[in-house]
This record gives C-alpha cells, structure tokens and sequence, in this order.
C-alpha cells in the first residue's frame, strides 16, 4: 500500500497516511467499464449528391458542344423503376426493372439489388466514362416523388454507385463510384 | 581409488578453503543477494503502480475518445438510413433536419413546416444565409484556396423527399454544391464507391 510520511512525530494525531490503492483500482475499473459500454463507436460515413452538373469545374477549356447519355432514374412507380438513357432531351433506350425489395438489416433497412444489377449492367454496356485518367463521371439524374421517405432514396442511391471503375488520383489509381447522383428538381 | 592413477582434473584433492567472494559485506540484504543465499521468496507483490498507469492510459484514452465522438453529433431522435457503397466521413458543415428544424452545426436555420404545408420545392432563406455566411468565412481563412463546396446532411429516414430536394437545392444555391448524405455502414462495407471523394 502507497503511504505518505511527512515526518512529526512529536503529535498526537497522525500525519502518516496510506492512500487506498485498492479502491482506487476499483474506482478506476468501474471508470473503464462504464466509458467501455458508452463509448460511441462512430461507424458513420457518407454517400454523395453533386449538384454540379455535368461535373466539377475543369481548368481545360470546352473543346465542343457534344451531348452526352445521362440515366435518368425513375422512382415514382409503385412497382417498378424506370431507368432512361438520355441524350439531352432525346429518349435512346427505356429499361424497366421491377420493384423489389430485399431486406438488409435488423432495423428495417433494406435494398434493390435487381436495380443494382440492372444498372451495373447498363453501365458496362452504355457507360462513357470509363478510362482510369478519365477525370468525369457518367451522370445519374433520379426522379423521386414529394412524398418518397429518404430510406428509400438513399437505397435507390445506394443501387446507383453499385458499378465501379478505376479512378487515377495523381499516379494513384482507386475504385470509384462509376456514375454521379444528382435530384431531378421537379 | 588407486595411489598409481594419475589425478585427472575431476579428481582433486580437497584443500582448506579460502576467503569467500562478497563475506565481508556489511549490509545483510545486499550480502544475501549476492551469495545467493535464503530461497525464493514466496510472496509476491503486484506492481501496483505500473498497473495504475496502465488503467490510467485507458481511461484518458476512452475519454478522448468519447468526446471526439462528439465532434459528429446525431440527434437521438434522428435515425440515419444504412448504404453499402459508401465515403468515409469529411470535415465538413453538417446540415441536420431533426423533426421539424433544420440546424447548421447545431444552430437553428429555419423550419421544414413551411415546405410540408406548400407541397413544394422551396429555397430555405434562413439555410441559405448560414451557408453562405460559411462560405464567406472559410474564403477569408483560407485566401486563394479553393472552396471544397462541401457539406453533409444528416436526415432522418423517414424525411420526405421534397424536404431533401429543399436542402440540397438551397445548400448548392449557398455555394455547397457537393453535397454528402450521413449514412451507416451496411454489413461493415469498406469505404469505396458512394461517390467520387
């Protein structure tokens, strides 16, 4: 057991004291315990919108006006989604995938993974931005009803950056999300 | 053993012994640890102190960790929806719209009643001026850098979408066009996809 001596011998009362290291230990136990059961462990992360469409500011000048394919993803039908390739205002190719879902977690969370396929899917066949150097992303425009709750579009979301590709960040080359969210404001 | 047998060196005669290494010491402790002498001790002391450290490390540890916790703050009335193709997380404004209020870092910045009740996508002025009071700032900070335009909303899963699209319209319209969804991880996903960082 730790003690403190200050000496005097001479009083009465003693000035010789032991701290209780024991308790202590405990106090410090129950201490570890208790932020143990509390402690937060942030498992939060994050999932993108741009709304800077076609893309990020370049420092390369527009070389020409060319309109590129956008999907567009629909999701104000109660039983299917509708994926449209678009090429301005001009429709090439009308896909639709049925509406459904498959549960994903303890807490009601859950997923299209038939949508997730079927865009992947069509990425491979339509994507045009596919090269690692390729600085631009392909482009998602998704169409929600007013009254959609945001699990459903974030699961909507989460089907759309299924498709990776290589992305070259400055000589180092990571997997990228293929297409870029934007809303539709409408 | 025979006189003819020449003495090898495991054979030697015995002879009176000398003075002895370390006798004279005069402290008995010191004279008993270097003789060797007494067995081993049977009792043990815990190293009490060295154990007091350690759980000491711990909880300055776990405290630290508990309020860097803090430093993403999620209403407990807010539950985030879960994604699998997700970012890590940025250092970045967080917009959060907790039941009715919409609240910059914590800071009220105006209400989602007045979008339910129009039934339309609306710019949000108080959001807006908090936003672009932000950008103002960061500009004065960090002259000549570019502005990252990012920010993070923390919705509840059951927000509509209209109060969303209000966000995030407003939140592009206040110079953040790079907007971020607080979400969970789904089945402990890696960090890759959800978005170019």
């Amino acid at each position: 057991m730790a003690g403190i001596d200050v000496g005097g011998h001479g009083s009465k009362r003693a000035t010789n004291h032991d701290i209780p290291l024991i308790p202590f230990i405990d106090f410090l136990l129950c201490l570890v315990a208790f932020l143990l059961v509390t402690a937060v462990w942030s498992q939060m992360a994050r999932i993108n919108a741009d709304a800077r469409v076609p893309g990020p500011p370049s420092s390369d000048p527009p070389t020409e006006e060319k309109k590129e394919k956008h999907l567009h993803v629909e999701m104000r039908g109660e039983r299917k989604f509708q994926l449209v390739w678009k090429e301005g205002s001009t429709v090439v190719n009308t896909i639709d995938v049925v509406r459904k879902q498959v549960n994903a977690g303890a807490e009601g969370e859950y997923r299209y993974p038939d949508l997730a396929d079927k865009i992947k899917e069509e990425w491979t066949k339509n994507g045009t931005h596919r090269a690692a150097s390729d600085k631009k992303l392909d482009q998602a425009v998704l169409h929600t009803d007013n009254s959609t709750p945001f699990s459903d579009v974030i699961a909507v979301i989460d089907a759309i950056y299924t498709p990776q590709r290589d992305f070259d960040f400055g000589g180092k080359t990571k997997k990228v999300a293929s297409f870029n969210v934007t809303f539709a404001m409408n | 053993m025979s006189a003819e047998k020449p003495l090898s060196r495991f054979h030697q005669a015995i002879s009176v012994p000398g003075r002895r290494l370390m006798h004279h010491i005069p402290l008995a402790f010191v004279r008993k640890k270097v003789l060797g002498g007494g067995g081993r001790a049977v009792n043990q002391e815990i190293p009490l102190i060295p154990f007091i450290d350690f759980l000491l490390c711990i909880v300055l540890f776990l405290l630290a960790s508990f309020s860097a916790s803090g430093e993403l703050p999620i209403d407990k009335n807010v539950k985030l929806p879960k994604a699998e193709n997700v970012i890590d997380m940025t250092d970045a404004p967080i917009v959060a719209i907790t039941g009715t209020q919409i609240l910059v870092d914590g800071n009220a910045a105006g209400s989602t009643r007045a979008i339910v009740e129009a039934n339309r996508l609306q710019k949000i002025d108080d959001l807006f001026a908090r936003l672009k009071a932000k950008r103002e700032l960061w500009s004065q900070l960090n002259p000549g850098k570019p502005f990252p335009g990012v920010v993070v909303l923390q919705v509840d899963r059951k927000v509509p979408a209209l109060v969303v699209k209000s966000v995030f319209q407003t939140a592009a319209l206040g110079g953040f066009p790079n907007v971020s969804f607080m979400v969970g991880r789904l089945g402990g996903a890696s960090s890759s996809g959800g978005g170019k960082e």
